[in-house]
C-alpha cells in the first residue's frame, strides 16, 4: 500500500470543502471585517475604529461584564451541585438508570420551550415560584421584570440547564474509577466523606478540568437562554445584555458588522485566553 | 449509638437533596404539559393552578390556527434530517481518511482539526449568514443546512471509534480485494453502528433544537423552524400563557419521545465523548 | 518446473523515515509448493519482510519477484496472495460463511453468491469448519478462527499463503496440533507458503527449510537440520535447539584450546572440519547439551545444581566459569543435585566461534 495516498483527499474532500467555506473562511472573514465600517453591502477599511468603538462603549463592557459574572457564578455552582448530585446517586441510589434519564432531559430539549415555562413559573405577579416563597414567608421579587434581579434569573435558569450533561459525564467518569479502591477503603474503615475526598475526588479531577472548560466556552457564548427567558430582549433594559447578544445587535439590528466582528474577536480571544489559564491551574492541580 | 443517628441524618440529607433536584429538574416539563391545557383563567389565578379542571385539547387547535406550526414541524423534521444523514456521510468518509490511509500532510490536517474544535460557533455564525446572504440563500432549506454538512466535532468523535477497531482489519480488506469505498461501507460502518447512531441521534436533536442559525438565515414564517416559530409565537401570543405552554409542549414532545426510546444510546454517546476527550 | 524459485527477494531493503533500518539487505528464495519458515526473535524483521511481500509494506531498496514479475509496483489486492493474521482480523459483523465468502464478492473478480458460496463451502470443509457456517467470530474459539482465517486466505486460489505467527495465540497443545494441520493442508492444496514465527522448535517441525532473522539480516538460510547440525554462525547456534547450546569460553593457544579447568589438543578436533589455520585468541566452544556424557575422567568437573526430569530425559544444570550450562543423560544414569560429576564433550559434534559470532569449527 502506498505510504502517501492521493485518494485519502478524495475521502476528505467533502468535509474538507465545507470546512474551508463554513469553518474557516468565515474565521478569517470575521476577523478581517473587524477592520471594515460600514453596512454589511458596503464595507470599507477604517482600522482599529471598531476596537476604539467597543472599548469606550458602556454597552460592551456591560454585556461582558454580565456574561462574566454569569459564567463565574452560574458555572462553578452548577459544577459543585453535579458533583454531589452524581456522587450521591451513584453511591447510594440503585436505579441508576432512571435517575440518570430524568436528569439529563434538560439537555435534549429545545431552550425555547423550556424558557417559555421558566418564565411562567418566574412570572413575578402570577407564576408559580413567587407563590412559594409566600407560602413560606419568603420576599417575593420580580425576577423578570427588575433589572436588578434579571442576571440572578439568568444564573437560575442556567445553572439548571447545566446540570443533565455535567451529572452524565461526571457518573460516566464515576463508573470508571476502579471499584477495589472503594473495597479497600471499606476495609480500613473509611466513611463515606473520607471515601469521597480522598479516593472519588482526586480521580475526578481530569473530567472535572473538562467540565470546566466546556461550561465556562459555553457560558461565554450564551444567547438562546437569554433569548428564551426575556422573549427576545436581553432583559429589562438590557439588564441582562450578554457578549453574543451584543454582537447580534450590532450585527442585525443596528447595522454595523464591523464593530459586531471586532467584538467577536476580543470574544474569542477572551475565551482562549481563559480556557489556557484554565488548563494552567488543572495542571497545577493535578500535580 | 451517636454513629447510628448521624448515618441516618446523612442519608436522609442524601435522598432529600436528589428528591428536590429530581423534582426541580422534571417539574417544568410535567408543568408545561399540564399548563398547555389550562383555560386562560387557569393560568392566572393565584394560587397557580397545577391540574386543570378541563383538558382544553382546544389549545392546541388554536395553537395550529394562529402559526403554522405544522409547517415548522416540516421544516425542522427537514433540516435535522438532511443535516443528519449528509454530515453522517462526510463525517464517516473523512474520519476514515483520517484513521486508516496515510497520507503527506495528514498532521497539518489534524492540527487545523484540533484548533478549529476550539473556534466557537457562535464567532462564526454571523459571517456564515453574510455568506449564505450573498449566495441569494436566505429562506431556503439550502441555506439553513448548507454550513452544517459536516461536522468536526463528529468527525473526531468516529475517529476515536474507528481506531479501535484493529488494523488488521482493513489491511485484511485490501487483501481480500476491497477497495477502500467497499470497506467503508461493508466492513467499517456495519462495524461502527453504535457509535454512527448516536452521532444520528445527537445530529438530529441538536439540528431540531437549532435556534440562532434559523434567526439570522430565515425571517419568512413559512420557513421558520419550531424554535424560531416558538419564540415569535410566544411574542405574538402575549398573555395566552396556556397557548405557549401548549405550543412549547408541542415543540418538545417529539425529541422527548426519541430521548426516552434510545436513552441509552444517547446518553452512552454523551459520555464517550467525554473519556476521549 | 518444481525446482524453479517460485518467489525470488532481492536485496531487499526497509529504511523507515526516522532512519530505523529494519531490514538491511535481504536475498532469498523459495521454490514452488515449498512451506517455508522465516524464524527469528521480535524485531529481526520477519514480519516486516512478509508484510513487504504482501504489498502492505512498500521497500525502500530491492525487489521482490513472484513468478518471474516483480511486484513492486503491484497493490496487496492485485498480488493475488493469502494473508493469515495473527490476530486472525475476521469481520466481526460477519457469520463464518461470510468472511470466508468476501474476498468474492469484493473487487475486480466478482463472483455471482451462489458460486461464491459453494467455493467458500469447499474451502470451509478443507479446514473442517463447515459446521459453524452461520456462527459469529466472537463465539469461536481460537482455533477454529485461525481456521476460518485461514480459509478465507485461500478462497481465491491465491498463488502464494502468508502466515503471520498464526499459532502463538494458541495454547501448546492447540499449537501442536494445528501446526500439522496447516502443514498437510497446504502441501496438500499444493501452495507455496511463507510463515512467520519466533518459536524455533515450530519451524523445525514444519518448514521446509528455515530463514532465520536477526537485526534485518538473514543469519542462514537452509533446512532445519542444517540449521541445527552445521549453524553459520553463533547465533544461529544459539537460537536453534532446546535446550539451548552451552557455551565455553576458550583461547587457543599453541595448538590447545583451554577453558577454565579444562584444556586439549587441537588435534582431538575433526581434521576434516578444521580451517586451514586456527589463529591463537579467545573463542567461544559451543556444544549442544545432548553431546556432553557422563564420564569418570571427562573434561569438565563440576557440581550438579540442579536436575530435571522431563519425562524422557535428565536435564543436569551446572555451573561452568560463572556460566550455567546443561547436560542431557539417559534417565536411568542417577545423577543427583550436589553430585560432583565429570563431563566428556563429544568433539566432533561441537563448534568453534569466535568473538565476532563467525564459526571456525
Amino acid at each position: 500500500m502506498k505510504e502517501n495516498q492521493k485518494k485519502a483527499w478524495l475521502f476528505l474532500a467533502p468535509s474538507l470543502v465545507l470546512i474551508t467555506l463554513f469553518s474557516i473562511w468565515p474565521i478569517i472573514r470575521a476577523f478581517l471585517m473587524s477592520f471594515q465600517g460600514g453596512p454589511l453591502i458596503d464595507m470599507h477599511f477604517n482600522g482599529l475604529q471598531n476596537y476604539k468603538y467597543i472599548f469606550v462603549d458602556p454597552e460592551f463592557w456591560r454585556a461582558l461584564k454580565n456574561t462574566a459574572i454569569y459564567a463565574f457564578v452560574a458555572v462553578p455552582v452548577a459544577l459543585v451541585i453535579s458533583i454531589a448530585l452524581a456522587w450521591f446517586i451513584f453511591s447510594k441510589i440503585k436505579h441508576t438508570a432512571f435517575f440518570e434519564t430524568m436528569f439529563f432531559m434538560p439537555y435534549v430539549t429545545s431552550t425555547i420551550a423550556i424558557g417559555i415555562v421558566f418564565r411562567y413559573i418566574f412570572n413575578g405577579e402570577y407564576g408559580l415560584l413567587n407563590f412559594l416563597l409566600k407560602a413560606v414567608h419568603l420576599p417575593q421579587p420580580d425576577w423578570l421584570d427588575n433589572p436588578s434581579l434579571s442576571l440572578v434569573s439568568l444564573i437560575i435558569f442556567g445553572i439548571w440547564s447545566s446540570l443533565a450533561f455535567n451529572i452524565v459525564i461526571l457518573m460516566g467518569a464515576l463508573r470508571n474509577i476502579d471499584p477495589n479502591y472503594y473495597v479497600l477503603a471499606n476495609m480500613y474503615g473509611a466513611s463515606d466523606k473520607e471515601k469521597f475526598w480522598r479516593i472519588t475526588l482526586p480521580q475526578l479531577v481530569p473530567t472535572i478540568a473538562f467540565l470546566l472548560t466546556v461550561n465556562i466556552i459555553g457560558a461565554f457564548k450564551i444567547y438562546t437562554q437569554v433569548y428564551a427567558l426575556f422573549n427576545g430582549q436581553a432583559g429589562i433594559g438590557n439588564s441582562a445584555m450578554t457578549a453574543v447578544f451584543y454582537i447580534y445587535n450590532k450585527f442585525q439590528i443596528v447595522g454595523t458588522p464591523g464593530v459586531a466582528m471586532a467584538a467577536t474577536v476580543v470574544l474569542f480571544l477572551f475565551i482562549l485566553f481563559v480556557t489556557y489559564l484554565q488548563r494552567k491551574l488543572m495542571k497545577k492541580v493535578n500535580s | 449509638m451517636k454513629q447510628k443517628s448521624k448515618f441516618r441524618w446523612g442519608m436522609i440529607f442524601v435522598y432529600l437533596f436528589i428528591a428536590i433536584f429530581a423534582i426541580v429538574t422534571v417539574f417544568p416539563f410535567i408543568y408545561m404539559i399540564l399548563g398547555g391545557l389550562m383555560s386562560y383563567q387557569e393560568t392566572t389565578t393565584i394560587p397557580p393552578t397545577i391540574i386543570p379542571k378541563n383538558w382544553n385539547w382546544s389549545n392546541y387547535q388554536k395553537v395550529f390556527q394562529q402559526a403554522p406550526f405544522a409547517r415548522y414541524f416540516l421544516n425542522t423534521f427537514i433540516t435535522a434530517s438532511v443535516t443528519t444523514v449528509v454530515t453522517l456521510f462526510t463525517s464517516v468518509l473523512g474520519a476514515f481518511a483520517m484513521t486508516s490511509l496515510k497520507f503527506k500532510g495528514k498532521g497539518f490536517v489534524q492540527l487545523v482539526f484540533l484548533s478549529l474544535l476550539m473556534v466557537p460557533g457562535e464567532a462564526i455564525i454571523f459571517t456564515n449568514y453574510n455568506t449564505i446572504a450573498q449566495l441569494g440563500l436566505l429562506n431556503t432549506y439550502l441555506g439553513l443546512v448548507l454550513p452544517f454538512l459536516t461536522s468536526i466535532f463528529y468527525m473526531y468523535y468516529l475517529q476515536s471509534y474507528f481506531t479501535a477497531i484493529s488494523p488488521t482489519i482493513y489491511k485484511a480488506s485490501k487483501i481480500d480485494g476491497a477497495s477502500d469505498w467497499e470497506y467503508v461501507w461493508k466492513i467499517l460502518v456495519p462495524m461502527s453502528k453504535g457509535g454512527l447512531v448516536t452521532v444520528a441521534l445527537l445530529s438530529f436533536i441538536s439540528g431540531w433544537n437549532s435556534f440562532l442559525w434559523p434567526l439570522l438565515v430565515t425571517n419568512e414564517d413559512s420557513m421558520r423552524l419550531l424554535n424560531n416559530g416558538l419564540s415569535s409565537f410566544a411574542n405574538d401570543a402575549g398573555a395566552q400563557t396556556q397557548l405557549q405552554l401548549a405550543a412549547a409542549t408541542l415543540t418538545v414532545l417529539p425529541v422527548l419521545i426519541i430521548y426516552f426510546i434510545f436513552r441509552k444510546q444517547i446518553i452512552n454517546g454523551v459520555v464517550r465523548n467525554d473519556l476521549k476527550a | 518446473m518444481s525446482n524453479d524459485n517460485f518467489i525470488e527477494v532481492k536485496q531487499l531493503e526497509k529504511t523507515y523515515e526516522n532512519g530505523y533500518q529494519a531490514i538491511k539487505s535481504v536475498s532469498f528464495s523459495v521454490k514452488k509448493g515449498d512451506l517455508v519458515c522465516l524464524l527469528g526473535p521480535s524485531g529481526c524483521g520477519k514480519t516486516t519482510t512478509l508484510n513487504m511481500i504482501a504489498g502492505l509494506l512498500n521497500p525502500t531498496g530491492g525487489d521482490i519477484i513472484v513468478n518471474g514479475k516483480s511486484m513492486l509496483d503491484v497493490e496487496p489486492k492485485d498480488r493475488n496472495i493469502g494473508y493469515v493474521f495473527q490476530n486472525y482480523a475476521l469481520y466481526p459483523h460477519m457469520t463464518v460463511l461470510q468472511n470466508v465468502m468476501f474476498p468474492m464478492t469484493v473487487g475486480k473478480n466478482k463472483k455471482s453468491k451462489a458460486e461464491a458460496q459453494k467455493i467458500a463451502e469447499h474451502f470451509m470443509e478443507l479446514t473442517h469448519i463447515e459446521d459453524l457456517a452461520d456462527q459469529k467470530p466472537g463465539k469461536l474459539s481460537g482455533g477454529q478462527q485461525q481456521r476460518v482465517a485461514i480459509a478465507r486466505a485461500l478462497v481465491q486460489e491465491p498463488q502464494i499463503l502468508l502466515m503471520d505467527e498464526p499459532l502463538s495465540n494458541l495454547d501448546a497443545r492447540l499449537r501442536l496440533k494445528i501446526r500439522e494441520e496447516i502443514r498437510s493442508l497446504v502441501k496438500e492444496v499444493g501452495i507455496t507458503t511463507l510463515f512467520v514465527t519466533h518459536d524455533q522448535e515450530e519451524a523445525l517441525s514444519i518448514g521446509d527449510k528455515i530463514i532465520l532473522f536477526h537485526e534485518g539480516v538473514i543469519q542462514q538460510d537452509d533446512s532445519g537440520q542444517e540449521l541445527y547440525l552445521n549453524p553459520n554462525n553463533q547465533f544461529v547456534a544459539n537460537f536453534i535447539g532446546n535446550p539451548v547450546i552451552d557455551n565455553f569460553k576458550v583461547r587457543v593457544e599453541d595448538n590447545n584450546i583451554i577453558g577454565a579447568g579444562f584444556s586439549f589438543s587441537v588435534s582431538e578436533l575433526t581434521p576434516s572440519r578444521l580451517p586451514e589455520s586456527l589463529e591463537d585468541g579467545e573463542y567461544t566452544l559451543a556444544i549442544r547439551p545432548e553431546n556432553l556424557s557422563l564420564d569418570e575422567d571427562g573434561l569438565l568437573n563440576c557440581v550438579v545444581d540442579d536436575v530435571e526430569l522431563i519425562g524422557r530425559e535428565r536435564v543436569v544444570k551446572f555451573t561452568h566459569d560463572n556460566l550455567q550450562e546443561r547436560a542431557l543423560i539417559d534417565l536411568e544414569q542417577d545423577v543427583n543435585s550436589g553430585d560432583k560429576i565429570s563431563l566428556n564433550m563429544n568433539l566432533n559434534r561441537a563448534f568453534l566461534f569466535k568473538d565476532n559470532g563467525e564459526r571456525v569449527y
